[in-house]
């Protein structure tokens, strides 16, 4: 019996349904389970990401073992992930929390990653300016469309705009409030409806591939 | 041109250039930083979920406050190591169908929460032509996501309204957004050229 | 030579004016101790106590009204149960017109569903010390008799309001609305649940892209690739993720049915265990489950754009042939969509995230745009139950548009020529919503 679904089915009903009900009663316990399942959901997770640590770090000693392609960086991955282990728990032993800002953690983070973070992100100038260029060689109306409105949102943003016309900005908030919004809502409606469906078919078992 | 002699700003300006080397093409350089964000990300992941949950959420808890309802989550999450032994590894499904199944009834009372509050929006504040396309194209992006009949005749024509909108506002969000990711690369030039050169101010 | 002058001058009267402000700011407002006798007045009743509607319990509403006057003044409320007291706001202005006495975090049974509390509200021009505090919640005064003095300022008390009780309530009727559609609507889900499953015929309109999908994963096949199949940075508790992991499902079998390989980076552990789930039982359903590798479904990060770096680097020297984007999305999504567009892979995205869906629209050759995606999983399978929740949903939007038909009709009546019946039904469906 174990074996089977039906017991995992039966508990996404019953929490799913409690869930459900809590929204309707302040009464405690129900008024907090929205906050107590928030914090149960993190205690959770963090035990899957052992898994997926072990899962991340078994990959590359494999390949590090194996000598298969790029193993010499995965040797840097796993040099990474220790260093910064090794920086957390000294950073507590030395200032009784490793997130302090003498700690070499606090370093780590602000030399490191940061800016490594950051790089990526910037990195979609680049990618939106090659995305655009292609764009502009329009296929069809719907995609000429899209590039046009761009175009005249993207100019009614910056000064340049002013100076092609005044009407341009204005022009690019009538944009924004109106054809945007409407469509914005259309589709939001749509995501909301799709939503419930799913969660309805999720609760009621129709939908149970997350399970398998 | 003052160049930084301060070896950390000499490492993160390293580091930035090598994940731009990406955009000539793959190289050594952006396969060390890939890989070291990578392991150093999930390093620093490890420590905040150990410091903001399991000491807060669960040794804090269950050792200081003797509050025990912690212990339910706490068999969930080793339920799921479960997986480490094949035999066993079915008991894993439990804990997973509880996070879903509280994470999809908590989303039903927020969709429909978010469904009142579009309807509300649309209705007409005042009576202009701004509220009357937007009317009509809410009616016209919904008749769009019409699933269960075929878009043709006068439900294809008022479909293809819907597109249109759909359009428009798919491009206005990308020239919106454009500015804002152009900042961000100009962020990274400053620091290069400023912090780690010394050619800027 | 005059203009310099000038703006001298100019700077010279900015910077006193500005030292000149600084040192009044520097120094405490103390009232002069001569000027003022040692006194007290008494305001009478000011206070109004009630429980806070519609909670979870522990919560007091104290409210009061006061002469306009004393609308600068600070007002310190004092709680009393039984014999204890609880100095429960201080150093705020009167004007705020309220505060709530409630339970947090910190201190979960400060206000005891039940029990009778006593306020008391204590007026002064300046902030009260805290000696002055202290005094106020020893045992032993009875604020209703006692002056309070300390030669600093006049104190005005008001009379000891109360008895209130914190109650919890059992149902909060704001959400009335949401109830009474959530069992009509879930009337609809149910009844066409049932059409379908007396075999009613229902039908699915073609959503563009997913006929694609077949194609895309013979073509990886022809040309030795993999696929890739990415649910973007989203949890398991989130809808679009769901939707994502049950395409991935029919994609899977669709995979196996081909004999290729199909990688899945993934964002959350959870996720990555789920997904290893879904891929195993599809494999095993088109009847190929020694092809199925745990290793093909795999962690990277659970940092954004440490995720979007592995992947993009994975994307690059794997080169699948195909590559989906189906999840929930955010700022990386473009450097994904570019990137598998770089590596010539036929790429079929879909998200909920209208921010994104431009950026896949212009990268990818196929975008299934929000609620698409959640149709998605059903067009794939059509399954009858499925198919009926698909087309309960198509009722809802007809029902939403009758509502802003009506709503609109309404608002010409009333708005628009004024007919005051008219006008008072629209605002009623107004406050429904």
């Amino acid at each position: 019996m174990l074996k089977g679904k039906n017991i995992p089915l039966a508990i996404t009903f019953i929490v799913g349904i409690i869930m459900i009900v809590s929204f309707f009663i302040p009464h405690r316990p129900f008024g907090d389970i929205e906050q107590i399942s928030l914090r149960w959901y993190s205690i959770i997770a963090g035990f899957t990401m052992v898994l997926g640590v072990d899962s991340l770090l078994g990959l590359h000693f494999r390949k590090i073992k194996r000598k298969e392609e790029n193993w010499i960086h995965s040797i840097f991955l796993i040099a990474g992930f220790v260093m910064v282990f090794i920086a957390g728990v000294w950073g507590t032993i030395q200032y009784g929390s490793a997130f302090d800002e003498r700690s070499f953690f606090t370093y780590i983070y602000n030399y490191f990653i940061v800016p490594l973070q950051a790089t990526m992100f910037s990195l979609l100038a680049f990618f939106v300016a090659s995305a655009s260029y292609r764009a502009f060689r329009a296929r069809n109306r719907d995609a000429a469309l899209l590039l046009i409105t761009a175009v005249i949102v993207m100019l009614g943003r910056v000064p340049i705009g002013e100076v092609i016309s005044p009407y341009l900005p204005k022009f690019t908030d009538w944009i924004m409030e109106v054809p945007q919004m409407a469509a914005k809502r259309g589709i939001g409606l749509g995501i909301a409806l799709g939503s419930l469906g799913v969660a309805i078919r999720i609760i009621l078992g129709i939908e149970r591939s997350y399970l398998s | 041109m003052a160049i930084s002699t301060n070896i950390w700003i000499w490492i993160a300006a390293l580091l930035t250039l090598a994940i731009y080397s990406f955009l000539y093409k793959d190289n050594p350089f952006y396969k060390f930083a890939e890989y070291l964000l990578v392991g150093i990300s999930i390093g620093y992941g490890v420590s905040i979920y150990w410091h903001n949950t399991i000491i807060t959420k669960v040794y804090n808890p269950l050792v200081h406050e003797k509050d025990f309802l912690v212990i339910i989550p706490l068999i969930l999450g080793l339920l799921m190591f479960s997986r480490f032994f094949k035999s066993y590894s079915h008991l894993s499904r439990m804990p997973i169908a509880f996070i879903v199944g509280a994470g999809t009834g908590l989303s039903i009372p927020s969709s429909f929460e978010f469904l009142f509050k579009q309807v509300q929006g649309t209705m007409p504040a005042s009576l202009d032509v701004g509220n009357l396309i937007i009317i009509v194209g809410v009616i016209t992006t919904l008749v769009y996501f019409f699933f269960s009949m075929e878009h043709k005749g006068f439900v294809g024509k008022v479909s293809r309204i819907g597109i249109t909108f759909i359009m428009i506002a798919f491009g206005a969000a990308f020239g919106y957004t454009i500015m804002a990711r152009i900042s961000l690369l100009i962020g990274r030039i400053q620091f290069l050229l400023s912090d780690w050169l010394g050619i800027i101010k | 030579m005059k203009k310099n002058l000038v703006l001298l001058l100019i700077s010279l009267l900015f910077i006193m004016l500005n030292a000149f402000g600084q040192d009044r700011a520097a120094e405490p407002m103390l009232p002069d101790s001569n000027a003022i006798t040692s006194e007290t007045v008494y305001l009478g009743n000011i206070l109004i106590l009630s429980d806070i509607p519609n909670d979870g319990g522990g919560g007091i509403e104290i409210d009061w009204e006061l002469n306009d006057s004393l609308n600068n003044y600070y007002i310190t409320i004092v709680r009393r149960e039984g014999r204890t007291k609880k100095i429960v706001a201080s150093d705020l202005l009167a004007s705020s017109k309220q505060v709530r006495d409630v339970n947090s975090d910190e201190d979960m049974s400060n206000v005891k569903d039940g029990t009778e509390y006593f306020y008391t509200a204590i007026l002064s021009k300046y902030a009260v010390s805290q000696q002055i505090l202290d005094y106020l919640v020893c045992d032993s005064i009875d604020l209703n008799t006692r002056t309070i003095a300390d030669g600093y300022q006049v104190y005005l008390i008001s009379d000891e309001s109360g008895p209130v009780k914190a109650k919890a309530s059992w149902f909060n009727p704001e959400r009335l609305t949401v109830f009474v559609s959530a069992i009509i609507i879930s009337f609809i889900f149910l009844l066409y649940l049932q059409f379908a499953r007396n075999g009613k015929k229902l039908y699915i309109r073609k959503i563009n892209g997913l006929d694609a999908v077949e194609e895309a994963v013979g073509r990886s096949t022809e040309m030795g690739k993999p696929i890739m199949y990415i649910l973007g940075i989203g949890y398991v508790t989130d809808i679009p993720t769901i939707a994502g992991l049950t395409i991935l499902g029919r994609v899977a079998k669709k995979v196996a049915e081909y004999k290729t390989k199909i990688l899945v980076p993934s964002y959350d552990p959870v996720v990555m265990t789920t997904a290893q789930e879904v891929v195993k039982e599809a494999f095993t359903e088109a009847g190929r489950p020694d092809i199925y590798n745990k290793n093909d479904i795999m962690y990277i990060t659970q940092d954004q754009f440490g995720y979007a770096a592995g992947v993009d680097g994975m994307m690059i020297r794997e080169k699948p042939g195909a590559v989906f984007l189906q999840g929930l999305f955010f700022a990386e999504s473009l450097i994904l969509a570019e990137t598998g567009h770089s590596i010539g892979a036929i790429q079929i995205a879909g998200t909920t995230e209208t921010a994104q869906l431009p950026f896949f629209v212009a990268a990818c050759d196929y975008t299934l745009i929000g609620e698409e995606m959640m149709a998605a999983s059903v067009y794939l399978q059509k399954d009858p139950l499925m198919l009926g929740s698909i087309a309960a949903e198509d009722i809802m939007k007809v029902i939403i548009i009758i509502i802003i038909i009506i709503g609109f009709i309404l608002g010409i009546l009333g708005i628009g020529l004024h007919i005051e019946f008219f006008n008072k039904i629209f605002n009623l469906l107004i406050e429904i919503l």
